[in-house]
């Protein structure tokens, strides 16, 4: 019985993304897009049974709408035996340029589901100095940073890590890792970070040390895996 | 023409910053058709028409006339069709404040760089939409402002087949059925165009098509109490009518919109026309004849389309489904066509009795959404009058019959203020909503009644252009809020919900659809005093509305309230829609016959 239900069905996870005028979509409109895509490629998702079936997939937790992505998840279970590279390929050829899937992985064992799992969320974007004589500002605004990171306000709570690459003139580059969505956390503290507004989030800061943040990108997601941060293909 | 001017691509970033639902503004649909600069050789030889539907992404996306004719242009070589509908009030001001003019999705060209800008009117509340969307293309709102070749203006839709309220602002105007006409008008535009004639020569040639009409070549006299005396010259414009639907297969890869719509599926046209003849209904006349779609072609296609599209709901239009006389064999073929529950399968404007419940039993499988019910009128004898045959008990009948199969959400439309209307007939109204509740006390058992939920929706009867009431008048605002009144205190109120349309907002809508030229006036300093989306209730600005058409010298009574007489000429007699006015007076007369 086990045998051939492994024959009828294969769970995929995914990664992909979404950039350019794609960042504008919502999280429920990327969902229906890639549903509909799947249809189009002819790949069959699996329903749930009951009353009212739904399809079973699953994404990761929400990128704020404006905030470009480059790492999507979704896990999927399909109907027949699909060969994840050929999942990939085919539904690739159904999407625009601006939304692609960048890897695919067939799901063998018990996995968590993904909005439960994300546990960090790393964000990049760029800072700018508006008056580009002022690099004592930025030292300024690091300054602010560390101590706010060290004081407990609201927002210590959401930041995990902070790492920052010195770029070229009057910007660098901040790598920003902020508590994500995982059931863990949510328990523990429900201060947690949302991710509803990221503009609004800084825009204290931003005021403050008059400074500008731009192409602002989710990098990346980790979820924890025997007290260690992974991503979620890295579990798989 | 002028080089095309396009929106800087680095702009739309600040442009869509904090602009609500941006996902309307930015393109980059699956299926869509427009021809790119980066693919065509020589991009600027093409003509480019603007498809302009003037509302919100959302409703225009849901138009099915829109993916039509966006098709049949986008098939064509020489000629390229690109998207504008109305933006939002924040992306308006954001435009504005920018000066950024107004421009299309696909390839972000502003509007006045089109050859041709083609408006689809499908009501007269987006009357003013349409001059703020020229506006915004920084383009004259008056046809005889425009003195440029280019861009040519004209509108089409139902809700022109009366052109004259917006004949200042449109070169022209096309009436009726768009699939083979809007080629041969862009034909004419590259002519045009290209050996460089004058614009007289080209609404000339434009005129002698039929289904156009070029309001500069027709002249209205006027009594001095505001009838119109005499139209010249007298020669009628006839609809534009496409004999064979099949001859144009169904969209099977339309635009796929990437943000939620209001009708979010792939839609099919089965039939144009309505063989029923109810007496108020515009639509039914306007769209005669009855052509229907051949059964096998559409299951193919219908198929087709769902793989293409990857949708899974799937609409059967018309202005009456029950009438389509294969529906039965059409549903069978496409609920077969994928597993069991996988489907949704949608009707509007069903006609409902013991039978075709049989049909929506076959298409709901499983989820029961509601069902909707337009008795139109409480009493038989009101029914009679405006020639809405159904009989109560079938009615009746036919909601127990959805009780027992477990329907609890129904939704009802009524209309007040219809001719030869009494108290009675109100009275009777209420009447019909307790016999329904009765009906569903003795099949629905205790907690499915609990969950019974009945929509009414009241409006009031609005006479329009080319129907057999077209003469009759609109009830006074005061009567039909008594009536809305009586209504409201006396249905029951348990397990009901009412819904009802401002009476003076709809004596304006009347005002529009039997409107003069005249009224194109109102509709511009309406518009100037910052009316934009007249249909949403938040917006409309009935007090504006009412002091403009004094300021103008108008009198809204003279175009709602009044009785038209049967021997005088009507703004709208200047057009053929196929049916004759004697046909009209002669269905008139019979509904007095009912009385």
């Amino acid at each position: 019985m086990t045998e051939l239900k492994n024959v009828c069905e294969t769970r995929i996870r995914f990664k992909f993304y979404k950039k350019d005028e794609f960042k504008y979509l919502s999280h429920l409109d990327i969902s229906r897009i890639m549903t509909r895509a799947i249809r189009r490629a002819e790949l069959e998702i699996k329903y749930s049974l009951g009353y009212n079936p739904k399809p079973k997939i699953g994404f990761s937790p929400p990128t704020p709408l404006g905030v470009e992505s480059m790492a999507e998840y979704a896990d999927v279970l399909l109907e027949g035996n699909i060969d994840e590279s050929a999942f990939k390929k085919k539904l690739n050829l159904e999407l625009k340029p601006q939304m692609q899937i960048s890897e695919a992985r067939e799901i063998s064992g018990k996995i968590d589901n993904l909005m439960n799992a994300a546990a960090v969320v790393l964000y990049g974007f760029e800072l700018n100095i508006c008056s580009s004589d002022n690099k004592d500002l930025l030292k300024r605004f690091y300054a602010g940073l560390k101590e706010d990171l060290t004081t407990g306000s609201d927002f210590c709570h959401s930041i995990f890590d902070l790492k920052i690459m010195p770029v070229e003139g009057s910007s660098d580059i901040l790598l920003l890792k902020l508590f994500g969505y995982a059931k863990i956390f949510k328990e523990e503290n429900n201060e947690i970070f949302k991710f509803n507004n990221f503009y609004g989030f800084f825009k204290n800061w931003l005021k403050e040390y008059c400074v500008n943040i731009k192409d602002v990108k989710k990098e990346e997601l980790f979820v924890l895996s025997g007290g260690i941060l992974k991503t979620p293909m890295e579990i798989v | 023409m002028d080089k095309i001017k396009r929106l800087d691509s680095n702009l739309l970033g600040r442009l869509l910053k904090d602009i609500e639902k941006p996902g309307r503004y930015i393109n980059n649909e699956i299926g869509t058709k427009s021809k790119s600069p980066g693919t065509i050789k020589d991009f600027q030889s093409l003509i480019l028409m603007a498809l302009v539907f003037p509302d919100i992404y959302e409703v225009g996306m849901s138009n099915l006339g829109l993916q039509i004719l966006y098709d049949i242009i986008n098939k064509q070589e020489c000629f390229s069709a690109e998207r504008v509908f109305s933006p939002w009030i924040d992306f308006e001001e954001k435009l504005r404040r920018e000066k950024v003019k107004i421009f299309s999705l696909e390839n972000r060209i502003f509007l006045n760089s089109f050859d041709l800008i083609g408006f689809t009117v499908q009501h007269e509340f987006l009357y003013t939409n349409i001059l703020n969307i020229l506006d915004m293309g920084g383009i004259s709102i008056r046809t005889g402002d425009r003195k440029n070749k280019f861009p040519l203006v004209c509108a089409g839709g139902p809700a022109i087949v009366n052109p004259q309220p917006l004949s200042r602002f449109m070169d022209f105007f096309v009436i009726g059925d768009g699939e083979e006409v809007v080629i041969s008008i862009l034909q004419r535009v590259k002519k045009y165009r290209d050996n460089n004639k004058d614009k007289n020569w080209f609404l000339q040639e434009i005129s002698k098509l039929d289904g156009i009409y070029v309001p500069g070549f027709y002249k209205f006299y006027y009594y001095p109490d505001g009838r119109i005396k005499s139209i010249e010259p007298g020669k009628k414009v006839k609809k534009a009518v496409v004999k064979n639907l099949n001859e144009f297969e169904i969209v099977e890869d339309p635009i796929i919109p990437n943000i939620k719509v209001v009708h979010d599926r792939f839609a099919v046209e089965i039939m144009r026309g309505c063989s029923r003849g109810c007496r108020f209904c515009q639509a039914g006349i306007i769209y005669r004849p009855v052509r229907k779609r051949e059964v096998n072609s559409l299951v193919r296609q219908s198929i087709a389309g769902l793989k293409k599209t990857g949708y899974d709901e799937i609409s059967f239009l018309s202005l009456s489904s029950s009438d389509y006389s294969e529906i039965g064999h059409l549903l069978d073929k496409i609920t077969d066509s994928s597993k069991h529950g996988r489907l949704s399968v949608s009707m509007p404007s069903m006609r409902l009795d013991s039978l075709n419940l049989k049909l929506f039993e076959l298409i709901q499988s499983g989820r029961k959404t509601g069902l909707t019910f337009a008795p139109e009128a409480g009493s038989q004898r009101m029914r009679n009058i405006i020639n809405k045959n159904i009989e109560e008990k079938e009615m009746l009948d036919c909601i127990k019959m959805a009780f027992s199969s477990g329907w609890e959400k129904i939704k009802l439309y009524f209309m007040i203020g219809l001719p030869y209307e009494n108290d009675k007939d109100i009275y009777e109204i209420t009447l019909l909503v307790e016999k329904i509740i009765a009906a569903a006390r003795e099949k629905l058992s205790g907690k499915k009644l609990a969950r019974l939920k009945i929509n009414i929706s009241i409006n009031a009867f609005c006479p329009k252009p080319f129907t057999p009431f077209q003469w009759a008048a609109y009830d006074n605002p005061e009567n039909l809020d008594s009536k809305f009144d009586y209504i409201l205190k006396n249905v029951p109120k348990r397990y009901v919900n009412i819904n009802w349309t401002d009476s003076r907002k709809s004596r304006i809508e009347c005002a529009l659809a039997r409107g003069n030229d005249r009224v194109g006036e109102v509709i511009e300093s309406v518009w100037k005093n910052g009316a934009r989306f007249d249909n949403w209730t938040d917006f409309f600005k009935l007090s504006v509305w009412e002091e403009e058409f004094k300021k103008a010298g108008l009198d809204i009574d003279f175009f709602t309230t009044r009785n038209l007489s049967k021997d005088e000429i009507l703004p709208w007699d200047i057009i053929d829609i196929g049916i004759s006015k004697e046909f009209l007076l002669k269905e008139y007369d019979r509904a007095k016959e009912c009385l």
